[in-house]
């Protein structure tokens, strides 16, 4: 076991640094739209939090080893090598003030995709020791225990055995052949386990068979957080590994945001080779559900109601209108916030932000742009479909005191589904 | 002997055209520029034309606040005579101190007239700023601004707040705003007001949203209050320069080689791409030419708070923390020193592939940050 040290963190930037990463780093015209696209920015407007500027060690490598001017620059010492001391710095501003939510990328004028490369960047930090504790924890966690939170198997049966009771359904785990492959996030078994119960209704409600994996249940990445290829890869070749193991055609990636985007996106690149199987998430099921006239609901919310829009699902992951079927379907006063849909503002807390201990007052600053859009709105109920936002939401509404509750779309749908007496299931 | 019997009759705008000497061929020429600067379909211009053709000649009453009259100059300075000028003509322009003959009480009472007989149904146009500091710092016939514009919103069908002193505080609000100056829209809020900025604005933008309240009412309005047909676009999405700024040429100084080949301006302070309004696409001066393609950079006048932008020639914002010269110097490398040195960084590229050590968990924990 070698050392993580500066060398190979500067070694990693070189590595990570690809056709597009030069050419975005050779566009960028010092506009500062990303800035004003940036909640960490808005929101707490010190320069250094430009979105761009972030990126501001990984330029200079870029510049020192790729371009003849820079190599001049360098030899004349115009251009000062990266140090140990300024990756240190720029660790809050990769990890604690970056979200990852992609709004830059969609602002900015000349095309760079600024989230692509900070995601890039975050790979020479980790390889240079300068990933945050926190992320560094529930990395450790994921690949030893299964979870970053440190959920255990027995943890999920528990949880199993309690919808089983107050269900009356069997929730399968192994089952080869089945349809679907479940995966969930540990913050859905520990803090939001009517998840499981609305989902496992739904399914066997409309006749489809499925699964969970007693080898791997968790769907989260946090490599892909972390920043680390070689850890990210470790954790969604286990998902692959049990899929394949089980057979199944279609895994769903739980209401969680970043397990989209590590399941959905950057899982086959990781794996280096397609999928035998579908990636989805639960709101794309759903909604496919909807189409096929197997989710039928009855009645509706009175209550005013909004939808957050997940960054990594909506912006990144292009799932925009399958959340809004689905509120139609039972929500009678839905309003959307001023800029919903790909442009809607991050919760505060993605990307790994909320693993992070010294990252809460940042989070909670961030989270003032969510409020401004809720208080525009004067909403009774805010409902969202990734539980990382949710625990956001509900933090920072306590911290405002604003008295709101927060709902996860699924189980809300859940609740108005017409239960058929012919039910399917999976038994 | 002839006796002619007066009917009351309200001369329609184009009965109004035609007694001008403006011919069908002229009228619906007007009709087609306005459905092309409103981004409408050809298809409207009949419409436009019937419509136009049928409109009464509705009072105007225009006010002038704080402003130095470069609005009320941009409208009829700008091709005389004009068809423009001649639909302005057949808009009954009852009071606008600048333009008419009368002075001082006889003016003052035309304005009282009009507002009386036309009450609930004149159109009002205001320019210039209103200072709420003291309300001796802008008077006319001894009432101060704020009153004469409350009093003359009161009865008014909408109000067309036409440059960007009225439509935003424009120069007069510019920082330390000595005199207070606010917006028709900060102190009025109960009738309908378009924002028509610019500083001034595009003389055929000023009458075309006139026209547009004549034929179909209010334009749709962007989130500023202002006609999207005509400021729904970037000038930099329209400028003909896009294409260098695409490149990464830019001028540096307003006599280099880059300024003489007409390159971007974008570094010369240009404010396009933040900047809404029709100046890229309809021009000035007949269509002759505008700031940019004079060789200026967008100055944004069209912009809430221009004037206070951080100077005219200063680059939007420089976020990172190289300066300027480090920017040219890393676009030119990228650019130039892409290709050449190709292979020899696809090599570097490719050692650094090698080195790539796999990154554990265990070292994650040895090597915590210090």
């Amino acid at each position: 076991m070698s050392a993580l040290t500066l060398e190979r963190g500067i070694n990693a930037f070189k590595a990570q640094i690809d056709a597009p990463m030069a050419s975005f780093f050779s566009s960028c015209v010092s506009c500062g739209m990303c800035a004003e696209a940036c909640l960490f920015y808005t929101e707490n407007p010190d320069p250094k939090f430009t979105p761009i500027y972030k990126l501001e060690p990984m330029r200079r490598v870029w510049e020192q080893e790729y371009t003849l001017i820079g190599k001049l620059k360098a030899k004349l010492g115009l251009s000062k090598p990266v140090t140990d001391a300024e990756l240190a710095e720029w660790q809050e501003l990769v990890y604690n003030n970056c979200s990852l939510c992609g709004r830059c990328s969609a602002v900015c004028p000349v095309g760079n995709d600024i989230t692509y490369m900070i995601r890039k960047m975050r790979e020479g930090m980790v390889a240079s020791g300068h990933a945050p504790e926190g992320l560094i924890g529930a990395s450790t966690r994921a690949v030893q225990i299964g979870s970053p939170m440190g959920v255990k198997l027995p943890a999920l049966q528990a949880q199993v055995k309690h919808v089983e009771k107050h269900t009356g359904m069997e929730v399968p785990f192994d089952k080869e052949g089945a349809e679907y492959l479940l995966m969930l996030s540990s913050m859905e078994i520990m803090n939001y386990p009517e998840y499981l119960e609305a989902v496992a209704k739904i399914l066997t409600n409309a006749g489809k068979t499925w699964t969970l994996s007693s080898e791997c249940f968790e769907a989260t990445n946090s490599g892909i957080q972390i920043g680390s290829s070689d850890i990210a890869r470790e954790l969604v070749s286990r998902v692959v590994a049990a899929a394949e193991k089980l057979k199944v055609k279609t895994v769903i990636s739980p209401e969680c945001g970043h397990a989209y985007t590590a399941l959905r996106w950057e899982g086959p690149n990781l794996i280096g080779r397609p999928y035998t199987f579908a990636a989805k998430h639960i709101v794309e099921v759903l909604d496919e559900l909807r189409v096929a006239g197997l989710l039928e609901t009855e009645g509706f919310e009175d209550a005013k109601m909004t939808f957050h829009d997940p960054c990594q699902l909506v912006r990144r992951g292009g799932v925009v209108q399958q959340p809004r079927n689905l509120m139609n379907m039972v929500a009678k006063n839905f309003v959307e916030m001023a800029d919903h849909g790909t442009m809607n503002w991050c919760c505060g807390a993605g990307g790994g932000v909320s693993a992070n201990e010294d990252a809460e007052e940042v989070k909670m600053k961030a989270f003032q742009r969510k409020k401004k859009q809720l208080d525009e709105l004067k909403v009774d109920t805010l409902v969202t479909a990734c539980a990382n936002c949710r625990i956001q939401l509900e933090e920072g509404l306590e911290v405002n005191q604003m008295d709101m509750p927060v709902v996860g779309l699924t189980e809300m749908i859940a609740e108005h589904l017409v239960e058929r007496k012919d039910k399917g299931g999976a038994a | 002997m002839r006796t002619t019997q007066h009917e009351p009759h309200e001369e329609t705008l184009g009965e109004r055209l035609r007694s001008q000497g403006i011919s069908r061929r002229g009228f619906l020429k007007f009709c087609g520029l306005l459905a092309s600067s409103m981004a409408l379909a050809p298809a409207m211009v009949p419409k436009i034309a019937a419509a136009l053709e049928q409109a009464k000649r509705p009072s105007v009453i225009w006010l002038s606040f704080q402003e130095c009259t470069g609005c009320t100059e941009s409208l009829t300075r700008s091709h005389s005579p004009s068809i423009e000028g001649l639909i302005f003509d057949a808009i009954s322009l009852d009071y606008h101190h600048t333009l008419q003959a009368a002075s001082g009480y006889g003016a003052e009472e035309a304005r009282a007239e009009a507002m009386k007989e036309h009450y609930g149904k004149y159109v009002l146009v205001v320019d210039g700023s209103i200072p709420i500091g003291n309300p001796g710092f802008s008077t006319i016939a001894g009432i101060s601004n704020l009153d004469m514009l409350k009093e003359a919103a009161a009865g008014a069908a909408a109000i067309i707040a036409v440059g960007t002193c009225a439509a935003f505080g424009g120069l007069p609000k510019a920082d330390p705003n000595p005199t207070g100056a606010v917006s028709v829209a900060d102190i009025i809020k109960d009738k309908p007001i378009i924002n028509v900025s610019g500083c001034p604005p595009i003389p055929v933008v000023i009458t075309g949203t006139i026209a547009h309240i004549l034929t179909f009412g209010i334009p749709e309005l962007d989130s500023l209050g202002r006609p999207k047909a005509f400021y729904g676009q970037n000038i930099h999405d329209r400028c003909y320069r896009r294409p260098f700024y695409e490149r990464g040429l830019f001028a540096e100084t307003f006599d280099d080689e880059g300024a003489k080949a007409g390159w971007c301006l974008y570094k010369l302070g240009c404010k396009g791409p933040v900047t809404y309004n029709a100046c890229a696409t309809l021009k000035w001066n007949e269509g002759t030419s505008f700031p940019i393609e004079a060789g200026h950079g967008c100055i944004g006048c069209s912009e809430p708070n221009f004037w206070d932008f951080g100077g005219f020639y200063k680059a939007l914002s420089i976020p990172t923390g190289m300066t300027g010269q480090t920017a040219v110097y890393a676009a030119a490398a990228g650019i130039a020193v892409g290709v050449a040195a190709g292979a020899m960084n696809k090599k570097a590229k490719m050692d650094a592939d090698s080195l790539h050590k796999t990154v554990t968990v265990d070292e994650l924990n040895q090597e915590s940050p210090s």
